[in-house]
């Protein structure tokens, strides 16, 4: 195991940077796991509501220039049987795990927290900004701070595990946001889920791609949003960010460290590199911090720092 | 400034990506193979090898995973059983109407050059009539064993016999030669000939007694899960414990693979991810 990758998140110590972010090969314990085999030093399950949900009807992900369009629309097992795939897991791994919840009521993010309670989740995460299901369920939480602060805030009264808050890139300003979820006592954010939600047309059959015609969009053109919202949040909050948004090579990686980040989402690389790219990206990190003489990921300097320092040293 | 090794890398697999895009072609033809099963052509060369799949949409909802039953420089054709919403749709369609297609996806059959036994039953002896036309260019000495739940139920009899291979029916009904089902003849075949390799594909019940009576010769599955995403990023079609994703490192699996796989023969997923367990002994030639 390499030493410079280890780190400390929330109290629990991780042997990687690299999260397996929500709805990624997280359906089964077993793809989970196949994660943390290749290097990922944690992992968050698919996003469980109370009932079990079949999703969209397909088409439900698209290629498209620099990224993917996907509209799962959440589809998972239900949290009962969501959390026996997470026991099951945790017989068979120790790496850490973030179990994902998506609800829009405060009431039902308390009944999932009551079930999550029960079981071996080293992290609660609530999923707030899932932008594939605006139909059924109307714009995201995350648009709204008073929401996202009374959520967290239900949630942290009950939860026995620290909490994390994934917001939505899908707003003019997530600062109010960001601190609204701070304040109301989360113990982390994660940035950012996927953005849009965007369109394909398909052109010669004037149909729209995906059957539910619109989908979130991931992948590596998100990466310069996803950098911007981190370093912004970054410069505002003190809680620890997870850093996910179209990282798929170990320099994206250090770029979302310097951004902020504590951890490092790696989700749609994983259709572009293979199941391999957790351990590649480890390697990737490890080269640069040989290459500039970072003994761990805290030497890493952050950006905001950095800019800091130059100011003060140009007024000395 | 110097392009890192894993930037050269992430381009050529982008430019890979960006290949794998989605078809827009009309139904060249069908084909009633019987009552519940159609083959459609399309006029496109696929590159594609025994064992990938394509997804196939007709953007009315749903988008699923058809093994290519065949596939040449011409064409490339999928053979559809009618069992729900989807595919029933499909059994509506005429010749000239578009489906968008992308793939194709997974792994492939490896070719033995020797004296192979293929097994099929339902509609998973379409892929197999690709293998053996495969198998027969690289000079493979090919038995075929065709199971089906009633005469009414064989298909694609008339495509093997039109090959040089020695090929066996089999029906649950016995209404055609022989009665019974494609892993009896199996076993039967396997105690008289020693075969260098054997390639499977139908219901999980079928691959799962053949499994059992296989002593030590090496074979291939080719499985399903549920599908979705097809790129493996969902989990849709994670398989137990590996962690096996069927639609990137299948759905062909090898005997090292498929016996370290506790989910084979027991439980698959649905659409929601739930488990849902086999009741063994049924659905075996559907
Ligand atoms: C790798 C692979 C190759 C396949 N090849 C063929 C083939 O060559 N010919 C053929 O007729 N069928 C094939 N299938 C099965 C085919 O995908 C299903 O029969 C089809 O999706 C049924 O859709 P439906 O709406 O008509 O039925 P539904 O009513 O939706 O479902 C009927 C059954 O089909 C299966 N199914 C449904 N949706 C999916 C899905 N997205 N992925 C996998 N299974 C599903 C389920 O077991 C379900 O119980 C293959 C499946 C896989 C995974
Ligand atoms: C197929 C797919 C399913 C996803 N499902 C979820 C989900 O259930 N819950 C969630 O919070 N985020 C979900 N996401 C968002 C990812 O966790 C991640 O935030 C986003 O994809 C950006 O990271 P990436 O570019 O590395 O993929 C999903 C993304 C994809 C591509
Ligand atoms: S279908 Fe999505 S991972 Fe295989």
């Amino acid at each position: 195991m390499n030493q410079l990758l280890r780190t400390d998140f929330l109290g629990i110590e991780v042997k990687s940077p690299l999260v397996l972010p929500a709805g990624i090969m997280d359906m089964s314990y077993s793809g989970m796991a196949i994660a943390a085999r290749n290097g990922a030093g944690m992992v968050t399950s698919k996003s469980f509501t109370l009932e079990a949900r079949t999703g969209h009807k397909g088409p439900v992900v698209a290629e498209c220039e620099g990224g993917i369009l996907n509209c799962m629309g959440l589809c998972n097992p239900g949290i009962k049987e969501g959390l026996r795939e997470v026991e099951q897991f945790r017989k068979n791994c120790e790496t850490p795990v973030i179990v994902s919840v998506f609800a829009t009521s405060s009431q039902d993010f308390i009944t999932l927290t009551e079930h999550v309670n029960n079981s071996p989740a080293d992290f609660l995460e609530l999923n707030l900004s899932c932008p594939n299901v605006y139909d059924e369920f109307g714009i995201p939480l995350a648009a709204s701070p008073g929401q996202v602060s009374s959520i967290v805030r239900a949630v942290k009264s009950i939860a026995q595990m620290p909490v994390i808050a994934k917001l939505s890139p899908n707003t003019p300003d997530i600062l109010p946001i960001a601190r609204a979820a701070e304040d109301a006592g989360a113990d982390a954010l994660c940035l950012i889920n996927t953005l849009g939600p965007g369109m394909l047309i398909d052109i010669r059959m004037v149909r729209p791609v995906l059957y539910n015609k619109f989908g979130g969009l991931s992948g590596p053109c998100l990466k310069p949003v996803a950098l911007r919202l981190i370093y912004q949040v970054c410069c505002e909050v003190r809680i620890p960010v997870i850093g996910t948004g179209g990282v798929q090579c170990g320099e994206d990686a250090i770029e979302m460290l310097m951004a902020g980040a504590s951890l490092v989402g790696v989700g749609t690389a994983v259709y572009i590199r293979g199941i391999e790219v957790f351990s590649a990206i480890n390697r990737e990190i490890a080269v640069f911090m040989k290459e500039r003489n970072y003994r761990n990921l805290a030497e890493i300097p952050k950006l905001k720092d950095h800019l800091d320092r130059m100011v003060q040293d140009n007024e000395e | 400034m110097q392009k890192s090794p894993s930037l050269k890398i992430i381009l050529t697999e982008w430019y890979r990506i960006m290949k794998s895009k989605r078809l827009i072609l009309p139904i060249n033809r069908i084909v009633r193979e019987c009552r519940d099963v159609n083959t459609y052509f399309f006029s496109h060369q696929l590159e594609a090898k025994p064992g990938q799949f394509v997804m196939v949409t007709d953007y009315e909802g749903g988008e699923k995973p058809f093994s290519l039953a065949d596939s040449t420089t011409a064409e490339f054709a999928i053979t559809v059983k009618r069992v729900g919403q989807f595919t029933s749709r499909l059994f509506q369609k005429k010749a000239g109407e578009y489906l968008a297609l992308r793939g194709p996806y997974g792994s492939s059959f490896f070719i033995c050059p020797h004296r192979v036994l293929l097994v099929g039953g339902g509609y998973g002896t379409p892929p197999l009539y690709f293998l053996t036309r495969k198998l027969l260019e690289a000079g493979s000495e090919v038995i075929v064993v065709n199971g089906a739940r009633s005469g009414d139920d064989l298909i694609f009899c008339e495509k093997f016999r039109a090959l040089e291979v020695n090929y066996h029916n089999i029906t649950q009904s016995g209404c055609l030669d022989r009665k019974g089902t494609a892993v009896d003849l199996a076993r039967e075949l396997m105690n008289t000939i020693k075969f260098d390799f054997i390639y499977a594909a139908g219901p999980e019940p079928m691959l799962k007694a053949l499994q059992e009576i296989v002593k030590d010769t090496e074979y291939q599955f080719l499985m399903e899960r549920y599908m979705k995403c097809a790129i493996g990023i969902c989990g849709s079609c994670t398989m137990d414990p590996l962690g096996i994703r069927l639609c990137v490192e299948g759905p062909v699996l090898s005997r090292l693979q498929i016996e370290q796989l506790s989910e084979f023969g027991h439980y698959h997923r649905d659409a929601t991810g739930a488990r849902i367990y086999f009741n063994n002994g049924q659905g075996f030639h559907d």
